[in-house]
């Protein structure tokens, strides 16, 4: 059984009997985002988990993404709840839209999976460069041996549609 | 149109002091509300034999409530849960009635969220250890409810072109609601200004687009319409009911678009298909206002104006009173204190039975005066159809609609 992760106060706790985060979290560690397949229909699902939520098939296998996507949406926290995080205020929790599998199967399902928005030092980026339409790239914040949370961070690519944000 | 509509009423509302400082348990509060809506009933214990309520680990059961009132229950459930409770539990309690399991059932909510259970998700919920699908969103900072829904409100103002101006006047509305209620936390009328020039919490929210943690417990009382009759109030008809209706992928609604969408969209053609009307036939709204969004993302999605057109209807004036179709005229959650849902359908209730417990000197008569000016009257004049929208999340709500 692996030691539980502490992180900003937090006890982050994945035991080996997590079937659904535990080598989600331990592919994270190896700096690689994958996602589970599903064997039959052949789509991606996220969260990671048992059944395919298109065709209800239990066999899966783990698949690598690129990483690439854009800000499906985004908010700034001002004032945290954990205590952990006030160091961090302000920072941005931003919803990814992966490259893989946007619009999928249907117009308005995709990959979407949530994370900071952050520098190359992993530190918050700051709020006037967070956008509705940014592109980004996901980074690999290591807290164990078994385990890294994916992040990401501003791709250097030009935006996807229609750039917004709050106030701006 | 369903066969039980109008078979069921709600004959007995009941609530404790709105307070942040309770001061006592769970239990205590809980008896006390109980034992309110069942003497505003004209009932007593020997009458009610069901006890519904729901709780996330932060309060009393109903095995410890009943027999603090001399009740033997002949059926009860203990259901966890936050929002949306309220108005799934009305229907579970009829489907018991209807299945012979009991006659008369009491619904409760009772928690210390301010000074004990931090419902905003600060203190003991905040140190709890993260695990499970937990591990997808709060190691990134994102634990409470606002941090939880402020991807949706975003959204929506890209999609939409709403603006925080906008539903700035949800809380402008429920603050002048509140100016008529003795019983609520803040009583004071704030404007537009006030809300988006109150600090931020989690972007789009302000201060003030938030709801107030409370100390407080509520109690609802269901029986048959034969019943009710001889009940001591005005019997109120249940017309509808859909609880706890969600959008696809509950655990991470996200995945399925839009993200402005909201589980209104798949309960308004349950709620107005039982109750055989439309949202133009509702006199009075009680919408959720866990924030201001959550408030006018339901009326939108419920079909009192068009998708992305909510901004637009909350701030038009409508939903004040005096409005066309007034929303929580109690004061809400923002205003009168948060009690996940059920103030929103005991006000109702007082409102179709025409005796909401405002300043007006005859209100326990049902003599009110109609002048919405300050610490004057609330009653709606002759409202005869009300609409709840009980909200827990994005992805997941309730709706109950009622008539005098
Ligand atoms: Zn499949």
């Amino acid at each position: 059984m692996p030691q539980p992760v502490s992180y900003r106060g937090m006890t982050l706790l994945v035991p080996d009997n997590d079937s659904e985060w535990a080598e989600y979290f331990a592919h994270a560690r190896a700096h690689t985002l994958m996602m589970r397949a599903c064997t039959a229909c052949g789509l991606m699902r996220y969260p990671p988990t048992h059944a395919c939520p298109w065709c209800m098939d239990l066999g899966w296998r783990w698949q690598e993404v690129s990483g690439r996507g854009t800000i499906h949406s985004y908010e700034i926290v001002a004032h945290a709840i954990q205590p952990g995080f006030k160091e961090l205020t302000p920072y941005p929790v931003v919803l990814v839209e992966l490259d893989e599998q946007r619009g999928r199967p249907t117009p308005d399902e995709a990959l979407r999976i949530i994370a900071n928005l952050v520098k190359d030092d992993l530190s918050p980026e700051a709020e006037a460069r967070v956008a509705i339409g940014a592109r980004v790239k996901v980074v690999f914040q290591d807290l164990a041996d078994h385990f890294a949370l994916p992040q990401f961070t501003l791709g250097g690519e030009p935006p996807v549609g229609r750039v917004w944000r709050l106030g701006g | 149109m369903s066969h039980l509509r109008d078979k069921y009423c709600i004959v007995g509302v009941g609530e404790t002091e709105y307070s942040r400082g309770s001061n006592r348990s769970t239990r205590a509060m809980a008896v006390e509300a109980v034992r309110k809506a069942i003497l505003d009933a004209g009932l007593t214990a020997a009458d009610v034999d069901g006890m519904m309520d729901y709780q996330s680990g932060d309060s009393t059961l109903a095995p410890h409530v009943a027999p603090d009132l001399g009740i033997r229950l002949n059926f009860y459930m203990d259901v966890v849960g936050g929002g949306s409770s309220t108005e799934a539990l009305v229907g579970l309690a009829m489907g018991a009635i209807e299945a012979g399991m009991c006659r008369t059932v009491a619904i409760y909510r009772s928690m210390n969220g301010y000074s004990e259970f931090r419902i905003g998700g600060t203190g003991a919920r905040a140190a709890q250890p993260v695990r499970g699908l937990d591990l997808a969103q709060v190691p990134f900072g994102m634990r409470s409810a606002g941090q939880n829904f402020a991807l949706t409100f975003m959204r929506h103002m890209y999609d939409y072109g709403t603006t925080s101006e906008q539903v700035a006047h949800v809380k402008v509305a429920h603050s002048k609601h509140a100016s008529q209620n003795p019983k609520a936390l803040l009583k004071e009328r704030v404007t537009v200004q006030d809300v988006v020039g109150s600090r931020w919490i989690v972007k789009p929210l302000h201060l003030l687009d938030c709801c107030l943690e409370t100390d407080n417990a509520t109690c609802i009382i269901v029986t048959s319409a034969e019943r009710a009759r001889n009940c001591r109030q005005r019997p109120v008809y249940i017309m509808g009911v859909a609880g706890r209706v969600s959008k696809p992928r509950l655990d991470f609604h996200w995945a399925h678009g839009p993200i402005s969408r909201v589980a209104g969209y798949y309960a308004k053609d349950i709620v107005f298909g039982q109750a055989g009307i439309g949202p133009d036939d509702v006199h009075v709204t009680g919408s959720y206002d866990a924030f201001t969004f959550t408030t006018m993302l339901q009326l939108e999605e419920y079909g009192f104006c068009k998708k992305g057109e909510g901004g637009a209807y909350v701030s038009s004036g409508v939903i004040e009173l005096g409005g066309r179709r007034p929303n929580n005229t109690a004061g809400g959650h923002l205003c009168e204190g948060y009690t996940h849902g059920m103030s929103m359908v005991i006000e109702n209730v007082r409102q179709l039975r025409g005796r909401v417990d405002d300043y007006c000197p005859g209100a326990a008569e049902g003599q009110h005066t109609y002048d919405y000016s300050v610490g004057r009257c609330r009653q709606v004049k002759d409202a005869e159809i009300t609409m709840n929208l009980g909200w827990a999340m994005p992805p997941l709500g309730s709706a109950l609609i009622m008539r005098r």
